[in-house]
């Protein structure tokens, strides 16, 4: 009751607001009829004229007392004063375009910085998978551990299951109304519609249960069910919203319709919704989904040690995680107890610890967020900083400008303006600096987002990352632009109002000590300080970077061109592959502008990997575990030259290494390092498997060491084999999977003449993909980059505020001093004297801000060491190029105003007095 | 309570809706110079004050205002009840009786209560 009154209320005020002069008028009208009722009452009571009217307007209390209070009823005096402080600072704001533009500009780049690293946060670690209640989703795993493994995994924790395992969980686990089994990596798909040429499309392969799970509704046709993840099933495909869009050009035809997908016919059961990428969020996520019973490689569904499936599933509301996944673990160790073939006898005392956590699957696996994770929260971290030095450049601004109103503050304080009237209305024009700088800052911020995304996902086609900042982003946005607004307005705003109105005025436009002087200093100091800890982190990840790309991997970055193929998807059986080899080996040399071709399974910063258990004649069995066990590779001849991987003892694999003849091997310096201390390993013979096998190969070269993955860590053991040596007996297993080129010029221009060559010598075959060495580098450091470029570009930014706030100050110390300088000038001091005397005091701000700056930047040195690549996070040229580079722009920035100084004319300067 | 109680706003809201209840549609002046006739001068009351209150009250919806002609043919600014306003003024009756009640029993307690 009481709350609608006070409601009714408040709207009534608000609209008194409105049309002020009548309400003004009817109430003048009022008070004039309640006097003439009150004088005539007066008078039949015998009183005077003169005193009849004295004491009616003495009852009254005052007409515009009256009046006063009456207006103060009236409307809301609150957003009344509110509007008349907006109206004066948007009109004043309006007087100085000049010094509204720098504090905009300076703000949208503040908070813009932000907003667009926090969008990305908000895209990357944030979101939930677009799905129904993303909230009920648990994966059965808390790592990333891939691809395919056997026997127990890492620390005891699952997160890999063999596809047995998985229908086991499946079928036991009621506290799941689904659970869904999906491979952790993109498969790479040979895609032929009517005849045309095949294509390359990403796919992924899920069990039937998988869209079920996630409770999602197709757009357009069905998504596939259980009953199409069964041997025998007709095979069917569910392709993505955005490949129908992007590839299909929107087609309902083709929902519904029959493609070879790797040389099988599927139909098109339908799309996904739009937006929906999958159980993971990635650059690139799949065009088309299969059920598992489409599996190129069927044995991986067949064996129960193959362990090689995430699975995620939808908990049934009111369930305790924790509860659930204890019993899942005893399920599971039952399970093993069970299968005894899964895990081999060594490692069965390890059933025990073996476990399944669950954890939540909001977002999907988080692969994505964990990369990322670092990286961003130190981009965040950064832009605060900038943030701040934005603030404190802004404050100083206002500061020097508040200083200069002064005399007009004095004047109002004198004429009584109550002191929280003036810090509001300061506060008004600081806020709305702030929104301004917001809203520009936003627009920064979706610029920014974009381009960092381009920057992070470097060659990727298709990012399913919105990069538009979102309704919390902009809640994000419109808080800090408060906040800032606050931060660097109240301090001047506080200073301004604390002025003596007397002692101002009498010293108006002339020297002296004031308040606002004292506080700009501590923020320029401070300004310094943090610019040199951003110029000491962009250095530091500078330098890292590049280390990272100038380090000698062991293979020549220039002119290579990777080709990327597979020749099992592409419909070559075992039989075929030694002629498509012959036929490649052939072709490709003749290419012009091709220097030298090979052939291999897998090449530097390629696909991974081979870790095969190996055996070597003469010595007991080595079981290390399976992260340290070499990695293997089958390569064609000519193939170390092609990559630039230089040979250090015995000879390369040759043409002669033929099926029949003697099954040779080349190992790098780490395998022979390790397997072969102090020994010659030239001519020494191993195996893979078990004993029997460890006269296979001979070892009859030794290459030098390349990084095949990890590009940050020593390179891994790994041995070479030929392509179709096998020992007696055994199949070739797998195939090529990229052609190396050695090519004169640029490698890109090739790619034309590459794709004719091998459309003409083996037309079934899909090119998937063709890089350049260089580029696949740099794709790999996409992250290292973008820290960098961001954090050189605050650094910059950093720079500039700094030199612009210790210009502004010097400038408006000279202007305040000019009559003390004249004055100097007038009693013989010179214009060395006089630039001295201006710059010592910028120069004390520089000296302090860097002493101040120097120790926090070894300090956030320390926090990044992890990430960097050879160099020291107390880099002594580092630390002197970062001083020196802000030392020189200061003190550049500070003699200008400095030499502005030397030329005051000592007349004029004291004529002004 | 010294000589004269100044008026507080609560009181001075209630006393005025008492007044337009009693003696129909009044003008401001009306309404003041009864509040100061029915306190027998114990209060003292500047004229003025009652206005805002009068805005406050129609603000709320429990009077509402029309220009109108006096007795000897002036042109004033009479205010009336509205109904939610003889609501208003059962209801604030009520509880301010209510509340005097407790406090008079309150105040004439001489024995501790067990």
């Amino acid at each position: 009751m009481s709350l609608i009154r006070a409601m009714r209320a408040w709207f009534q005020r608000l609209a008194g607001l409105f049309r002020k002069q009548r309400r003004d008028a009817e109430f003048s009208a009022e008070l004039e009829s309640h006097l003439r009722l009150h004088i005539e009452d007066n008078l039949r009571r015998g009183m005077t004229p003169e005193a009849a009217r004295r004491e009616a307007l003495m009852k009254l209390g005052g007409v515009e007392q009256t009046k006063e209070s009456y207006r103060h009823r009236r409307s809301l005096p609150f957003l009344e004063s509110t509007y008349r402080d907006l109206c004066l600072a948007l009109r004043t704001l309006r007087k100085s375009p000049g010094f509204t533009t720098v504090v905009v500009l300076t703000l949208a780049l503040g908070i813009g910085a932000n907003t667009a690293i926090f969008t990305l946060i908000d895209a990357v670690m944030l979101r939930s998978l677009p799905v129904a209640n993303p909230g009920q989703l648990y994966r059965l795993g808390d790592n990333n551990n891939c691809c395919v493994m056997s026997g127990t995994q890492n620390d005891g924790s699952f997160v890999l299951y063999s596809y047995a395992l998985y229908k086991e969980l499946r079928d036991h686990a009621p506290e799941f109304s689904e659970l869904a089994a999906f491979e952790p990596w993109i498969s790479d798909l040979d895609v032929h519609q009517n005849g045309a040429a095949a294509q390359p499309y990403k796919g992924e392969y899920v069990s039937g249960n998988y869209f079920a799970m996630f409770g999602i509704a197709p757009f357009a046709g069905r998504l596939f069910g259980p009953a199409d993840d069964a041997p025998g099933a007709a095979p069917v495909a569910v392709m993505s919203y955005h490949a129908w869009q992007k590839n299909f050009g929107s087609d309902p035809s083709v929902i519904g319709s029959t493609v070879r997908i790797n040389g099988v016919a599927c139909t098109i059961a339908g799309v996904t919704p739009r937006g929906f990428y999958g159980d993971t969020l990635r650059s690139d996520p799949p065009d088309f989904w299969l059920p598992l019973a489409a599996e190129p490689e069927p044995w991986k569904l067949q064996k129960a040690e193959t362990e090689f499936l995430y699975v995620v599933g939808r908990l049934k509301p009111g369930l305790r995680p924790d509860s659930v996944q204890a019993r899942l673990t005893v399920e599971l160790q039952q399970w093993l107890n069970g299968h005894r073939e899964v895990i081999p006898d060594r490692d069965q005392k390890e059933i025990p610890q073996q476990h399944i956590h669950l954890t939540p699957a909001e977002g999907g696996v988080q692969q994505m967020q964990t990369d990322y994770a670092t990286g961003l929260r130190l981009l965040l971290t950064l832009s605060g900083l900038l943030l701040l030095i934005a603030c404190a450049n802004i404050a100083n601004l206002l500061l020097a400008r508040g200083s200069a109103n002064r005399a007009q503050m004095a004047v109002r304080l004198a004429l009584g303006a109550g002191r929280s009237r003036l810090i509001r209305q300061m506060l008004t024009e600081s806020l709305l600096l702030a929104l301004a700088g917001g809203l520009a800052g936003v627009y920064v911020a979706y610029a920014g987002a974009h381009a960092i995304l381009l920057l992070a996902f470097r060659g990727a086609q298709y990012i399913p990352i919105d990069a538009r900042p979102s309704l919390p982003v902009l809640g994000f946005t419109l808080l800090i632009s408060l906040g800032t607004g606050i931060v660097f307005g109240i301090a001047p705003a506080w200073m301004a109002s604390q002025c003596d109105p007397a002692g101002a005025l009498r010293r108006a436009g002339r020297a002296g000590s004031d308040h606002s002087s004292a506080a700009q200093k501590p923020l320029l100091v401070a300004q310094v300080a943090f610019s040199i800890v951003l110029l000491i982190g962009a250095g530091l990840v500078t330098q890292s970077l590049r280390n990272l790309e100038d380090q000698n991997f062991g293979f020549v970055t220039e002119g290579r061109l990777i080709v990327s193929i597979n020749p099992g998807l592409s419909g070559y059986t075992e039989d075929k592959l030694p002629g498509l080899y012959q036929q490649l080996q052939e072709a490709l040399p003749q290419i012009p502008g091709v220097l030298s071709a090979s052939l291999a399974y897998n090449s530097p910063l390629g696909s991974c990997c081979w870790k095969p258990r190996v055996v070597i004649e003469g010595k007991p069995p080595d079981y290390g575990d399976r992260w340290t066990a070499p990695s293997a590779d089958r390569v064609g001849p000519h193939y170390f030259e092609t990559i630039g991987t230089r040979l250090l003892r015995g000879r390369v694999i040759e043409e002669r290494d033929r099926p029949g003849a003697p099954n040779v091997a080349v190992v790098n310096e780490t395998f022979a390092r390790r397997f072969f201390p102090n020994e010659d390993p030239i001519g020494r013979h191993f195996g893979m498997g078990d004993a029997s096998h460890s006269g296979d190969y001979q070892i009859v070269g030794v290459v030098e060491d390349a990084k095949y993955q990890d590009t940050r860590g020593p390179a891994y053991a790994m041995f070479f084999l030929p392509l179709l040596q096998v020992p007696p007996g055994e199949p070739v297993r797998g195939w090529v999977g990229a052609i190396e080129l050695h090519v004169a010029g640029k490698p890109e221009n090739l790619e034309p003449a590459v794709r004719k060559a091998l459309a003409d010598a083996a037309p079934h075959l899909v090119v998937l993909n063709m890089m350049s060495f260089g580029e696949l580098v740099a794709r790999n450091f996409n992250q290292e980059r973008l820290i960098a470029r961001l954090t050189e570009l605050f650094g910059a930014l950093a720079l500039i505020l700094a030199c612009v706030g210790l210009y502004g100050v010097t400038a408006y110390s000279v202007a305040r001093r000019t009559n003390e300088i004249g004055i100097r000038m007038a009693l013989g001091a010179d214009r060395g004297n006089v630039l001295g005397l201006v710059l010592r005091a910028a120069l004390a701000e520089l000296g302090l801000g860097l002493a101040l700056g120097i120790p926090a930047g070894l300090a956030g040195g320390q926090l990044l060491a992890h990430q960097l690549y050879g160099v020291k996070s107390y880099d002594p040229a580092i630390l002197a190029i970062a001083a020196i580079v802000l030392a020189a722009c200061a003190i550049f920035a500070a003699s200008v105003p400095a030499r502005w100084a030397t030329k005051v004319d000592p007349m004029v300067a004291l004529r002004y007095e | 309570m010294t000589d004269k109680a100044d008026v507080w706003q609560g009181t001075l809201a209630l006393m005025i809706l008492k007044t337009l209840q009693t003696l129909g549609p009044l003008h401001g002046y009306g309404i003041a110079r009864r509040i100061e006739q029915i306190s027998g001068g114990m209060l003292s009351l500047n004229y003025g004050t009652v206005y805002p209150a009068l805005l406050k009250l129609e603000q709320e919806g429990s009077i509402e205002s029309e220009w109108g002609v006096s007795d000897n043919n002036r042109k004033a600014k009479y205010y009336k009840l509205t109904r939610a306003g003889h609501k208003q003024l059962e209801r604030e009756t009520h509880d301010w009786q209510q509340a005097q009640m407790i406090l008079a029993k309150f105040l004439s307690a001489t024995e501790p209560s067990t």
